[in-house]
Order: C-alpha cells, then sequence, then structure tokens
C-alpha cells in the first residue's frame, strides 16, 4: 500500500486557525468529560466514604490489568439532561482488559444519585450489554445501585428497550455461553438482585455488599418484618444460607482480586481471524487533524487527509480512485487489522452511491470489516439525479451496508445530515461502535436550512393570510428555531441521548477503532448473504 | 596396626573432608548414611556407603552396636568419627576396643577425663595451669564469704541451680559482697528454690581462644598454633581465625605451651583442641579440652600447611606424628565462615528449604568444606551448618578482603542462610580492628542485621520477570493493548 | 497481572505489564522499565532495570523468588493476594461449632478446660455411614463438650463450645 502523499501545509494561516480552534473546542470537550467521570458534590464523596466504598474510578483501577486501555463509552451521556446532576448517567460502561481478556464492564457510580437508575442510565447499560452481545465479550458487572429513579419510573422501567432489557441480555448473553461476573459492592436491590444473580460467578463485599429483592423498608411496610440489611441479604447470608452469593470478600481490593482470579479462570476463545499486518504508527501526527478540520462547517475538505492520520503508516489503497469522487472506498491497516474504508468527500452521487454499494460487497467477500468516516450532508436531490434514480442508487448502498456481516465501525467525523447517515452506518445500522467528534452535528438536515424550511412555511403561511412581514419580523420567527436547531443538532446532544457510543478527541481516533475491531473479532463472522438490490 | 580401610561415622562436611585425605592415603573407605538421608558429597566421595537406621537420623548417628557392627561387617579396621555424634563417647571408643577396630582418636580415659568438666578442671589445675578462680559454696559452706573474696573482683555470684541468667550478680568491691550474696540466695531461693550459690571470676568482654594439639600417645605433643573464636551467636562459633589478633608473640607463646603442657600430662594421642578463656588484660584460663577434630580444624591447615586428618591417621596407624615443634610453621592469616541455614534477623531460626542453585566460590586460597549438594533438602534433622568457607591471605586485612569477597560470590539459593550477616561481621569495623569479645555478635545485633540500601525494587523486578506464569499473563495481553498501554479516550 | 511480594517483612503490591517493547513493573513509587535475560550459566541473568544492567542468579522456589544481587542473598516471598487481601477473616472463627446434620458422637478427644489448637480434632460424629472428625477452627481453651459418646444429636446442635476470645 501506498503512503498518502499529504497536501498539508501545517504553517499555513488556516491550517494554524483551524488548529486554534478545535484545540479550544477540545479542551472544552476534555473538561467535560473530566468534570463527568471525577467531578461530584462534596457529600456525595463524603457519604461514600462514609459507606467505607470506593468509587467507581478506583475500582476499575483495581479490575483492570495496569497498563492497559480502557475504551469508556458515552462519558457525557445525560450531560443535557436532568440540568447535568447526572454525569455519565450514573454509570460507567466500556471494554478493557482483564487478566489478558477483553471484558465488557457494566460499573453503577454510586456518586452520582446513589447510583440510582435514570432512563439514560438503563439505556447505557442496555447498550453496553449490546456490545457485549454482539462482540460476544464477557461482562464484569460492578453493582452498587440505590435502584431505579422512581420519580421517572416510566422512562426506567416498561419498554422494551428498558430496564427490562439489561436482564434480558444477561440471559441472552449466558445462552451465548459468554461469562459474566458482577461484584456487588453496594445494594442490588428489586430488579437489581438479578444482576448479580444472572451472572455466572458474584462476589458480595461484606459490610457493603446486599443482594434482596425487597430491602428492609419496603419488607417493613409489606409483611411488617423487621430485619437488617445483613441479615436480609448480607455477603454472609448469601455465601453461605441462600447460595445466592458466590465468594465474599472482605473487602473492596479482596473482591476484585477474586474477580480476578475468576476471570482468568475463563477458557480464552480463539477469534476471529482476518487479514493483519505489523503495526505502523500513522507517518502524519494525528494531531494535525486538528488543523485539517475547517473551522467552518461548511468548508470541504479532503478526507485522505483525515486517513492519513489515522491508518497505519498513513498507507492507503483506493478503490476506483477516479470514479465516483465523492466517495472515497478503500483499504487500509488501523493497529494491523486491515479494513475497508469508507469516506465522504462530498455529496453523494449516483456513482459514488454505486461505488460504495460494490465495495462493501468486496469487502463482506473477503470478510474485511468495514469502517464509515462521515462528513456527509446528503445525497444529491434536484430532477436530473431522480431520473437517474438517485433513491435507487442510494437503496444499493444501504441494501449492502444493511445487509453486511463483517463488522462495522462509524465515526462522525464532521456532518452527517440526511440519508447519507443511513447510507453511511448510523446509529440504526448496528455499527459495532459509533464515535462523534466533538465538532461534528447529526440531523435530518443543517441547522440553517431546518430553520430556514420551518420559517419559510410559517411566513409563507402568514403572507396568504395577507401579512407582509418585516425583517425584524421574519428573523423574530427564525431565530429561535435556529437557536434550537442548532443545539439540537450538536454532538453533545447526540452523546446526551446515546445515540452514540461517546465523544472523541480526533486523535484519539485510531485507539478507539483498534479497540472496536479488537473486540469485534470475539464474534465471528458469518457468510455474507444479501436481500434485493434494486437494479 | 596398619589401616586399610576406613569407616567415617559421620556425615556432612566433615565426612567428605575425612574422606577425601583418607583416599588420599590410599585407604579403603566408607562412609555412614541413614535411611531417610539425602545424598550428600559424601556419599559421592566413599568407596561404599553403609546404611544405618534408627527412629530419627541423629539416633542412628549415635547408636553404638550398630556402627560398631556396621564397622565390623564391611571389614574396616578403623573408624574416624568426625566431630560431634560419637566423637567424644568413651563407650564408642571402649566398643571398638572391643572388636578390634582403630578408633582414631584418644584412649577412652582421656576422653572420660576431659568430658567430665570438673575432673577436667581439677586436674588441669592440679597440674599447676591456669584456671579461672572460683567458689563453690558446697565445697565448705562456713567458709563461702572468704573464699569469694579469695576470687578477686570483679566477680559473678550464680545459683548453682540456676540458668538463663536469673539471680546472677555482678560484684565490683568488697563493700557489697556479703549482701549481694544474700540478694542472689533469696532470688535463688525465690527462681529455683534452691539457695546454694557459687562464685567465680567475671572476665569482662572476654575472647575465646584454643589450641589445636596433636600428640602421638608416646609422650610426644606438638601444638599448631592458636584460634581465636570469639564471634559466636548463641554459644557457638560461626568465624574463626588464626593467628589470633589479640596475642602478642609472648602471649601466643605462652598459651599454646600451656595448651601442649595439658595435652602432655595426660599423655595425648591423636588431634585435640585446648580452649581457654583469655580476659582484656592478657590473663587466660583453662575451659575445657575438647579430643577430637574441631569443625575450624581448617584455617590451622592454611597457616601450618599441614593435613590434620592426615596426621590423625598417622598416629592411629602408629606411625606417630610426622613433624617436630619447630618444623610447623604460622604463615599469613586464615579465616573461617561457617555457612548455616538460618535467619539471622529472626533470632538464628534454623531455615529450611530446597537448595535450587548452589554455586561455591572458587579461586586462589578459597576453600569451601561443604556437606551439601544443588538438588538437596536442608531440613532440621542435623545441625544448621551447610558448609564451611575458608580463606588464606598473607595477612589480617587480605584475608577479612578475601573472606568477604568469597562469600559474597557464595550463591546458596533456595533456603535462607548467613551469608550476608557473615559479611556484616567482616564489614564491620570493630571487626576489622579485632577488637572483639564473646559477647560482640550479641552487642552488635542491630547493627549487623540492619537492612542494606534499599534495592526492594530491584529484587521486585527480578521475582517479578522470573514468574514465568506472571509473565506468561503479561504477553497474553493483546500485543494492541499492551502497546496503547494506560490509554483513555 | 497483580503481586504482592515480601522482602524483608514487608510487603508490597506491584503489577507487571508489557507496554509493547519492554516489561514495566507498576509499583506505589511508581512504574519502572525492566528486563531479565538469561545468561547461560545455571541461574545466571542481566536484571535490567531503569535502564541500568546488574548480574543476578536467581530461583524459584514454591513460595519465594530467592536472588543473588551483589554479593548479598535475598528471599522475596510470593504471597496470595486473594489470600492476603481477605484480611484476618479466618481469625473470625465462631465459638461454636455446629452439627453440619444429625448423627452420633462417636469419640470425644477433649474435655472442658482443655488448650486446644486451631485444626485439632475435637470429636468425632458418624451420621449417614460417614464418619467426620470435627477440628476446632481455632486456637482456645474448650469450655464446653455438650454431649458424650454414644449420644445422638441433630442438625444445628453445638457439639462444642470454645471460650470467649480475649481482645
Amino acid at each position: 500500500m501506498r503512503r498518502i502523499e499529504s497536501q498539508i501545509d501545517t504553517n499555513a494561516r488556516d491550517f494554524k486557525a483551524n488548529y486554534a480552534a478545535m484545540s479550544e473546542r477540545l479542551k472544552e470537550f476534555h473538561a467535560r468529560q473530566h468534570a463527568a467521570r471525577f467531578e461530584r458534590p462534596q457529600r456525595d464523596i463524603d457519604r461514600l466514604a462514609r459507606q467505607n466504598k470506593l468509587g467507581v474510578r478506583e475500582r476499575l483501577k483495581l479490575l483492570l490489568d495496569p497498563g492497559t486501555p480502557f475504551l469508556e463509552f458515552s462519558t457525557l451521556a445525560a450531560c443535557r439532561e436532568y440540568d447535568g446532576v447526572v454525569p455519565g448517567a450514573g454509570v460507567v460502561t466500556g471494554i478493557g482488559i482483564v487478566q489478558g481478556r477483553e471484558v465488557a464492564i457494566h460499573a453503577n457510580d454510586a456518586s452520582v444519585k446513589g447510583g440510582a437508575w435514570y432512563p439514560h442510565t438503563v439505556k447505557k447499560i442496555v447498550r453496553l450489554l449490546d456490545v457485549a452481545l454482539e462482540n460476544r465479550l464477557p461482562v464484569v458487572h460492578i453493582c452498587d445501585s440505590a435502584g431505579g429513579f422512581l420519580p421517572l419510573q416510566h422512562g426506567v422501567f416498561p419498554d422494551r428497550y428498558l430496564g427490562g432489557r439489561v436482564f434480558r441480555n444477561q440471559v441472552k448473553l449466558s445462552q451465548a455461553n459468554i461469562p459474566q461476573i458482577a461484584v456487588v459492592g453496594g445494594h442490588c436491590t428489586a430488579g437489581g438482585a438479578y444482576v448479580p444473580t444472572l451472572s455466572d460467578y458474584n462476589i458480595i463485599i461484606e459490610g457493603t455488599g446486599a443482594i434482596f429483592l425487597g430491602g428492609p423498608p419496603l419488607v417493613k411496610a409489606a409483611t411488617g418484618e423487621e430485619v437488617g440489611v445483613q441479615e436480609l441479604g448480607g455477603a454472609v447470608m448469601h455465601t453461605s444460607v441462600s447460595g445466592t452469593g458466590d465468594y465474599r470478600a472482605a473487602t473492596e481490593e479482596h473482591a476484585f482480586s477474586l474477580a480476578r482470579e475468576i476471570v482468568s479462570q475463563w477458557k480464552r476463545k480463539p477469534k476471529t481471524i482476518i487479514e493483519t499486518a505489523a503495526f505502523e504508527e500513522p507517518y502524519y501526527d494525528p494531531k494535525e487533524l486538528y488543523g485539517i478540520i475547517p473551522k467552518n462547517r461548511k468548508t470541504q475538505f479532503d478526507m485522505r487527509e483525515v486517513l492519513a492520520r489515522m491508518v497505519d503508516g498513513s498507507r492507503f489503497h483506493e478503490y476506483q480512485p477516479y470514479y465516483g469522487i465523492t466517495m472515497i472506498c478503500g483499504y487500509a491497516h488501523i493497529w494491523g487489522y486491515k479494513v475497508g474504508i469508507l469516506a465522504n468527500n462530498g455529496v453523494l452521487f449516483n456513482d459514488s452511491s454505486l461505488k460504495a454499494a460494490h465495495f462493501i460487497q468486496l469487502c463482506n467477500q473477503n470478510r474485511t470489516p468495514l469502517v464509515f468516516l462521515q462528513n456527509i450532508t446528503g445525497y444529491m436531490v434536484g430532477r436530473e439525479y431522480e431520473e437517474r434514480g438517485i433513491a435507487k442508487d442510494g437503496a444499493k448502498m444501504l441494501m449492502a451496508q444493511g445487509g453486511s456481516v463483517v463488522p462495522k465501525f462509524t465515526v462522525i467525523a464532521n456532518a452527517s445530515y440526511g440519508a447519507g447517515n443511513y447510507g453511511m452506518c448510523g446509529r440504526a445500522w448496528d455499527a459495532r461502535t459509533l464515535f462523534m467528534w466533538p465538532q461534528a452535528e447529526i440531523g435530518v438536515m443543517g441547522a440553517d436550512q431546518a430553520a430556514n424550511t420551518m420559517a419559510d412555511v410559517k411566513i409563507r403561511q402568514l403572507q396568504r393570510e395577507g401579512k407582509e412581514l418585516t425583517e425584524e419580523e421574519i428573523a423574530a420567527i427564525r431565530d429561535p428555531v435556529l437557536e434550537k436547531f442548532r443545539r439540537d443538532v450538536e454532538a453533545y446532544t447526540s452523546t446526551s441521548e446515546l445515540w452514540d457510543d461517546g465523544l472523541l478527541d480526533p486523535a484519539d481516533t485510531r485507539n478507539a477503532l483498534g479497540m472496536s475491531i479488537s473486540a469485534s473479532l470475539n464474534a465471528p463472522i458469518d457468510d455474507p448473504n444479501y436481500g434485493i438490490f434494486r437494479l | 596396626m596398619t589401616i586399610s580401610k576406613l569407616l567415617v561415622a559421620n556425615r556432612g562436611e566433615i565426612a567428605a573432608r575425612v574422606l577425601r585425605t583418607a583416599k588420599a592415603r590410599g585407604l579403603a573407605t566408607a562412609v555412614l548414611r541413614h535411611t531417610s538421608e539425602q545424598e550428600g558429597p559424601a556419599h559421592r566421595i566413599a568407596d561404599e556407603v553403609v546404611t544405618i537406621e534408627g527412629a530419627t537420623p541423629v539416633v542412628a548417628y549415635l547408636d553404638i552396636p550398630q556402627i560398631v557392627e556396621a564397622a565390623q561387617r564391611i571389614g574396616a579396621d578403623a573408624v574416624h568419627p568426625g566431630y560431634g555424634f560419637l566423637s567424644e563417647n568413651a563407650a564408642f571408643v571402649a566398643a571398638l576396643e572391643k572388636v578390634g577396630v582403630t578408633f582414631v582418636g584418644p584412649t577412652s580415659e582421656v576422653i572420660d577425663l576431659m568430658g567430665d568438666k570438673i575432673r577436667a578442671r581439677a586436674f588441669v589445675e592440679g597440674r599447676g595451669f591456669p584456671v579461672a578462680p572460683s567458689a563453690i559454696e558446697d565445697d565448705d559452706p562456713a567458709t563461702f564469704v572468704e573464699r569469694s573474696r579469695a576470687v578477686g573482683y570483679p566477680l559473678l555470684i550464680k545459683p548453682s541451680a540456676g540458668g538463663g541468667g536469673k539471680g546472677m550478680r555482678v560484684v565490683r568491691d568488697d563493700s557489697n559482697l556479703e549482701s549481694e550474696i544474700e540478694t542472689a540466695r533469696r532470688e535463688g531461693e525465690r527462681y529455683f528454690g534452691d539457695g546454694r550459690l557459687f562464685v567465680e571470676c567475671y572476665i569482662e568482654r572476654p575472647r575465646h581462644i584454643e589450641v589445636q594439639v596433636m600428640g602421638d600417645g608416646q609422650g610426644n605433643v606438638v601444638h599448631f598454633w592458636e584460634r581465636e573464636c570469639s564471634i559466636q551467636r548463641r554459644f557457638q562459633k560461626i568465624i574463626e581465625e588464626t593467628p589470633s589478633p589479640a596475642l602478642t608473640p609472648e602471649q601466643r607463646d605462652e598459651i599454646c605451651e600451656t595448651a601442649a603442657g595439658i595435652a602432655c600430662a595426660v599423655n595425648y594421642r591423636g588431634a585435640g583442641t585446648v580452649e581457654f578463656i583469655y580476659a582484656q588484660d592478657g590473663s587466660f584460663y583453662f575451659l575445657e579440652m575438647n579430643t577430637r577434630l574441631q569443625v575450624e580444624h581448617p584455617v590451622t591447615e592454611m597457616v601450618t600447611g599441614f593435613d590434620l586428618v592426615a596426621e590423625q591417621l598417622r598416629i592411629a596407624a602408629g606411625e606417630g606424628l610426622s613433624a617436630a615443634q619447630a618444623d610447623i610453621p604460622q604463615n599469613g592469616h586464615s579465616i573461617e565462615l561457617r555457612i548455616c541455614a538460618e535467619d539471622a534477623t529472626a533470632d538464628f531460626r534454623p531455615a529450611i528449604g530446597d537448595i535450587l542453585l548452589l554455586d561455591e566460590p572458587r579461586g586462589e586460597a578459597v576453600r569451601v568444606d561443604s556437606g551439601i549438594l544443588g538438588g538437596g533438602k536442608v531440613t532440621t534433622d542435623f545441625d544448621p551448618m551447610l558448609s564451611k568457607l575458608i580463606v588464606h591471605a598473607d595477612d589480617r586485612a587480605q584475608a577479612i578482603a578475601r573472606a568477604r569477597e568469597a562469600v559474597q560470590n557464595y550463591v546458596i539459593l533456595g533456603v535462607t542462610t548467613n551469608t550476608g550477616y557473615l559479611d556484616a561481621i567482616l564489614a564491620h569495623p570493630d571487626f576489622a580492628s579485632g577488637d572483639v569479645s564473646t559477647g560482640f555478635l550479641a552487642e552488635q545485633a542491630e547493627t549487623l542485621t540492619t537492612p542494606g540500601k534499599d534495592v526492594s525494587d530491584l529484587l521486585m523486578a527480578a521475582a517479578a520477570l522470573s514468574d514465568e506464569r506472571l509473565v506468561n499473563d503479561v504477553m497474553q495481553i493483546p500485543e494492541m493493548h499492551r502497546k496503547m498501554g494506560g490509554w483513555r479516550n | 497481572m497483580q503481586r504482592i511480594f515480601q522482602i524483608n517483612g514487608e510487603e508490597a503490591e506491584c503489577w507487571l505489564s508489557h507496554d509493547g517493547s519492554e516489561m514495566v513493573l507498576n509499583t506505589p513509587d511508581g512504574a519502572i522499565p525492566c528486563q531479565l535475560d538469561p545468561i547461560g550459566t545455571p541461574g545466571g541473568y542481566v536484571l535490567r532495570v531503569r535502564g541500568r544492567a546488574q548480574d543476578v542468579r536467581l530461583a524459584v522456589g514454591p513460595d519465594a523468588t530467592f536472588v543473588h544481587l551483589n554479593g548479598k542473598t535475598y528471599a522475596v516471598r510470593r504471597v496470595d493476594p486473594a489470600e492476603r487481601l481477605a484480611g484476618n477473616e479466618g481469625s473470625a472463627a465462631s465459638d461454636r461449632l455446629v452439627a453440619p446434620m444429625p448423627g452420633v458422637v462417636v469419640s470425644v478427644n477433649v474435655k472442658p478446660g482443655d488448650q486446644i489448637e486451631e485444626g485439632q480434632p475435637l470429636l468425632v460424629i458418624e451420621s449417614m455411614k460417614l464418619e467426620t472428625s470435627l477440628i476446632a477452627p481455632r486456637g482456645g481453651v474448650v469450655a464446653e463438650i455438650p454431649f458424650a459418646e454414644g449420644d445422638s444429636f441433630g442438625l444445628k446442635a453445638t457439639l462444642a463450645l470454645l471460650a470467649p476470645e480475649e481482645e
């Protein structure tokens, strides 16, 4: 594979201006992530200390192999909900290494509302367990939750992808012979009791861990029986009387040491073999991405320059370099793994859609995972394109992409508008992981277009009623809509709502993809099969 | 009375050491081995290994009838007892005599005499040799105070029934002698239910100096100079050297001639050692006589050039001494270190374990008399001494330097040993200046066991990296994840 | 991967990792790059720590690793993390020995007032055609043996009572 020859002049004014703007954005992004991970009101920190419990980050440190990476999902989940007082949606999820094995981790954060499950908490846990199922990753649950957040019970409990889905997914994991272990470092009440009991192994920490369907207050209310936490569901009772608990740990350190020992008993299953090459760092510095992504979203940029700062050795084998040039297709290696990359270099036309559909089939045929790098404003509209069958060609791309059997990974690098989001493996299309860069936007259309469209409807309606509007009156209609749309399409909204698996510093994309690809190879790749292509 | 086949009734390093000389002299050789005992170096040297039985190995090595029977059975015409076990057992000597097997050592009468400390002391005193002044209350209670006063100050009052230092009182002048005697008596009654006392001369900061002697049993006795053995822990020597740094040439002649005189007085046959207590003022007193080869005999061999075991065998074979006194030199300086399986930081508790790796120091003037083999086991069945490291050099400073280098290069892995402790003693400035007494190790206990420079990071690294399972586990982490290190998004 | 070592009586926790090119020992004092290469002689290695190389001899025993370094021999005891972190779980053993199932006392080995050691057999019971020796959960003094030889007892009957431990 040939190295991409970068055309970027890192001394150019534009580059420097872009770099400064992106750095500013990333400073804010990292500050927000840090706050969501570590900053808590003093009373919550004090409460944990009083309860003799470690914080979730300390627990992760005890669990994970030192000197190994942890790919954390959706750190900023719920950042635009609940007045921002439920950082990370009260739960930490991600993929890490325990005893040399890739595991999915679901850890309640008891420093956030006692680890109570909010609607976004449930969404984040269900997503993690979906990741575990799709990639066949063993799961470590670290349980410490006050239970469902009752005032929002409708958002937590009844629907298909709410609370019950957590346990349903646990059952499906078990059926698929994927091991799970739960470390009970706090209370597991009611539904929460099923997390450790549906796990293959569980460990209860003496003094702090407890499992019960109904806690002492509920028991008192229901039957009048007065019973303490330890008697009702403590470590000693469960590990010696009920058999609900497998191991009891004297301390947090003991618990995680036991957990590690148990994980080390798990059989390592052979991973799916795909084409690999020796590692090679990108030839061009990934931090140069900051100067490549334009300050102004509407400014076009060459995605090859992005690839050059993401793939091994900056090497790229481009497929059909002269055809359908708004769609870049080709092979590269990421952390040694061979992938097929689809990256947008403009709007999708008929030819670019066909090229994408063909390339996706090639990758499925030779078992090459797919990476989608989105900067897409949509499929081309207009009479000429409709006549050429743009909807039909777009459908071919969707059929190829949606029918893929190889693992897919999506990075929303800049814009993700309209059906382009679908074609480029948006959230609904089962990317194993989907990450977004902090300056990126997602929506049916750009905020300006959406605001203008809505304002125009309103203005025309008023004109029909015979009203002539001044510039100020038009602005008064359009500006609030524009402001709302601008906020709605922001990456922070997406990540708050868990439409992605988290925001990424662009320079971290290569590692996040490496971790994701490696994890995906725990699951087999089926033989390719497709639906009907409209020809 | 020629000897053609020698049975060594011992084990460990001394058995190996005796066997080497015996083989060099062309004797057929045999050695004992208890049924549960591991193979040691001696078993590889001896022409024949005789299995002995007993509830414990020690019981077997003390089983006179069994060993005498073994000697007869294999046709040995002489038995070398080594040290310890039956080496100073008159009954053993008598049993061998009865069946016509030569005992390599003195007569049973001499063993008997020197084995009884009170009789030995009386004998020596009676021949005009110096013994520490003392007074025993029981001899004549009426004159006890008078006799105590005659011992001189400082003196030590001890309960006759005592032990462990209880009731012992040091008296430094006459004014409180009687009151201290009464206090000691009351304490003796309280602790031991026995108020009888005795008094002996209190020697402050004494040294232990001994003299190697050799007699032919025909009235000829020579000495092989002295050995300084003041470095003791729990009353056992761990470093010995010769010459003693404490003696002037005149004192040396005096103490060596005294020893030879005592040996002569009993018409001594074979190798023996006369032990003295040596006071800071240069006076010395007879302590006891060991009627056997000593553990520390190699330092004497290093400075005199004589093979003491060869001398023993000559004498036993009736060939007499190979040298006159004037032919026995004292060249240079020699130091012996006793390598023991013990934990110097835990009150010298014996250590056990498997000898996983053994690499003995080698080099010019470095001698290792070893009783262990790599791959062997160290158990509590026997004495914790594993081997002896002996060095020789032109002078004491060089000998210390050579001993330090050798002990630092003595690799015994798998069982805790005192090599580091021995090195710490050698490195101590008081040892270097020779200013030591038998209390030295106790006085310097803390200094000598202070851990040196903290190398725990190196040790942890070595332990971690040599842990195959650990390394395997680490390397099982996929290479990509290892390369990413502690990355967080 | 985690290990707890004991050196000179002091316990130290460390983790070993590999950064793709070299081993790293993670200690409370920081990360230490290290490497151990055999040199051909038995137990002989070159140990590289923080870039500094030195010769060591080492041997791995069942419970300890023995290291000869710079003229000194050290024993690095290996402590099982799970066991060590469990703390004094064992010392909280109960004063009461309870019948695991109904049965008959076959023999009684101790009497009230006896000083006993942890693990010492106190009495033998028979139940379901099997003889089981009941051992002392901790050292201490026997307070009471409620049943005599030949007595039968029910599930959870107290078979031996130890005098409470003094704090």
